[in-house]
């Protein structure tokens, strides 16, 4: 559904995409009266400018990933999963309940957290593709609405049973993981932690699945052509559970590497509030739903919202300038105007009219 | 049962119900068209900031609901022109409406009034309260159907109007074709392309509607993000009334319903997380025992076909 015609294309789209984004970030910012290349300049220094800020970005890239990855699982099957947000939720609240009551030596608790997360975030994830498999409710409206119950029953665990009542009352959050079971970081004193790894790695794998194997190729040709997989003997309800369980499970991931690589707890909002799981699904868009694309689109997007703050930490221009960039970016990536559009052009202007 | 089942309960649901129901006949506009409308979300936003923009600069309120109208039909104009013209994926090009909107208006809510989050100012004048000459005195129905702002009132003469439009005039009937089958549509000399513009367009009144209700009908503020889901549930009542007018009437005022009650419920001592989680299981409940809506996928594929 995300196909490119042709192979330059795929290149040159996202890349025209972005340069809209900036124009448009441009306007916005000369509307307000702000200085435009001081902007941009300072939006580079905030994401780029030196190694701390660099790792701040990777950092904040790291679950973006995740979630992109999982999200791209689904659209390579031709389903919208818009339900990551509460994928991500789950895992991040499963895996801290797992780090925190589950007995044993730290190493063991680290991976039955990670585990427990995936295990959580694909269940609730094929949980709607099995209502769509079986019973026809519309994927896209399921998905979003599960988001809402995932985040209010995890608000609250989080506000009653599990509540931290050692520190400020005023904050609903788990109690402290500890240390034994975090994920290391990769340098002292960087935000950075072994889940950007682990991202890096996914993504280089998951690309190779999609590439060279038999399951990938049926998830392929579900999503290209529905009917003409079933000739060709794909079980839609079958790829549809297990491509929606997978893509449930790197959302449910990606909530684990931010509670165990960053927050070390589940706070309420930790997921919601920043809109990890939606920068996901639009880095996932951006790429067209290629796996290593959707890493270096989540960095970019990731490298936006930092670049965001910066400006606003310099400028008198708003951070929200960020997000705008961001939608027009993905709204014209999705547009197929590049060559078909100018071939019709080209062609008759009656066309484009009446079509 | 008694405390939860009184006059107040329903009037607060006629309240609550007005901007659902006006984006989700917006919605259901779309889906007749083959448009599956995705960024409802965003455009009562754009439509809840622009008429508080509109309201502190002009000083009047039906100005300011008059310009939330005017801002959103722009806003989906773009939408359209980018679903319709450029060949976008419509669901991808609704959800990046919907940030764009998140943006967009958090970004003038600081360039314009130079505050973050929400903006309230004392001397604006909300919409009015209408009382129905003699149904206001009618002792149970007229504390539940009086009393409400214009665009409740409008909101539920719309219904019947888009009725009538959709199933009883050629402009309806040509736009009933256009999602059934575009192909066939064309070769009847229907131009198909502007059929969804209007489509789009009518919607974008509709939740400009819906916006100036949100922000103008009760509190006269702006916050982030306040359409807070109304727009994905106006979708769902969408789905859940078939796009039909009536159907879509009905399915909105059982989320209203639950809406209210969810505040009902939190004097009682539920934790407030069940009471707000109720609307939405009660949605997949409802999406469970009414799920005949498969037309909207044959609308889709058949649009797919005519590019």
């Amino acid at each position: 559904m995300l196909k490119n015609r042709f192979p330059l294309s795929a290149w040159l789209h996202p890349l025209l995409a972005v340069l809209i984004g900036l124009i448009g970030g441009a306007i916005a910012i000369s509307l307000i009266g702000g200085n435009v290349m001081d902007t941009y300049a300072q939006m580079w220094k905030g994401a780029f400018g030196n190694t701390y800020f660099l790792t701040n970005t990777l950092t904040r890239a790291t679950p973006l990933i995740l979630v992109g990855l999982g999200v791209s699982i689904a659209f390579r099957a031709g389903f919208f999963n818009m339900g990551s947000e509460g994928q991500m939720i789950l895992g991040a609240l499963s895996s801290a309940i797992v780090a925190l009551y589950v007995p044993g030596p730290a190493m063991f608790k680290l991976v039955a957290a990670i585990l427990g997360g995936i295990l959580a975030g694909g269940s609730w994830s094929a949980f709607a593709g099995w209502l769509d498999a079986k019973f026809r409710m519309n994927l896209i409206i399921t998905t979003l609405l599960l988001n809402y119950i995932a985040a209010l029953f995890a608000g609250y665990l989080v506000a009653y049973p599990l509540k931290d009542k050692s520190g400020s009352a005023a904050l609903a959050q788990t109690m402290m993981i500890e240390k034994g079971v975090w994920l290391p970081k990769l340098f002292q004193g960087m935000s950075i932690h072994a889940g950007f790894i682990i991202a890096i790695v996914l993504a280089v794998l998951l690309f190779l699945f999609i590439k060279y194997t038999a399951a990938g190729y049926e998830i392929r040709m579900l999503g290209y052509n529905p009917l003409f997989a079933a000739y060709g003997g794909v079980n839609r309800g079958k790829v549809m559970l297990t491509s929606m369980f997978v893509s449930g499970g790197f959302a449910g991931l990606a909530g684990v590497v931010e509670v165990l690589g960053m927050q070390y707890r589940y706070t309420d909002g930790m997921i919601t509030n920043p809109g990890y799981a939606w920068s996901g699904i639009m880095a996932t868009l951006l790429s067209g739903a290629h796996p290593l694309g959707t890493a270096i689109a989540s960095i970019l997007l990731a490298a936006l919202q930092t670049g965001g703050m910066g400006v606003e930490r310099n400028t008198s221009i708003p951070l929200e300038i960020s997000s705008v960039i961001q939608s027009l970016l993905i709204l014209f990536v999705t547009a197929k105007f590049s060559y078909t559009f100018w071939k019709r052009r080209k062609g008759g202007k009656d066309d484009a009219a009446t079509s | 049962m008694q405390q939860l089942l009184d006059v107040a309960l329903f009037n607060s649901m006629f309240r609550m119900v007005a901007p659902i129901l006006l984006a989700a006949l917006g919605g259901a506009i779309c889906s007749r068209v083959g448009l599956f409308n995705v960024g409802l979300e965003g455009f009562v936003l754009v439509g809840s900031f622009s008429a508080i923009v509109g309201n502190y600069y002009t000083g009047n309120v039906f100005v300011a609901v008059l310009i939330a109208i005017a801002i959103t039909m722009l806003f989906s104009l773009i939408f359209a022109f980018i679903s319709i013209h450029l060949q976008a994926n419509v669901i991808v090009v609704g959800i990046s409406f919907n940030f764009l909107a998140l943006g967009l208006t958090a970004f003038c809510l600081r360039a314009i009034f130079h505050v973050k989050g929400a903006f309230y100012d004392k001397n604006m004048i909300g919409l009015p309260k209408w009382d129905i000459p003699l149904i206001q005195d009618i002792p149970v129905l007229g504390g539940i159907v009086s009393g409400h702002s214009p665009l409740v009132y409008l909101a539920f003469l719309l219904v019947f109007v888009l009725h009538y439009f959709i199933f009883r005039t050629v402009l309806g009937f040509r736009l009933l074709a256009v999602g059934e089958n575009p192909v066939a549509s064309k070769s009847l000399g229907i131009k198909v392309n502007r059929m969804q513009y209007l489509a789009v367009l009518i919607c974008g009144l509709l939740c400009g509607l819906a916006g100036a209700q949100l922000s103008l009908g009760q509190v006269t503020m702006f916050t982030e993000g306040m359409t807070a889901g109304r727009g994905f549930i106006a979708l769902v009542a969408t789905m859940l009334g078939q796009a039909n007018p009536i159907g879509v009437m009905a399915s909105s005022l059982l989320f209203g319903l639950m809406d209210a009650f969810s505040i009902r419920l939190q004097g009682f001592s539920l934790p407030t997380h069940f009471t707000q989680m109720l609307p939405y299981i009660v949605t997949l409940l409802a999406m469970l025992f009414f799920r005949r809506s498969n037309y909207l996928a044959d609308a889709q594929k058949a649009n797919g076909s005519s590019r």
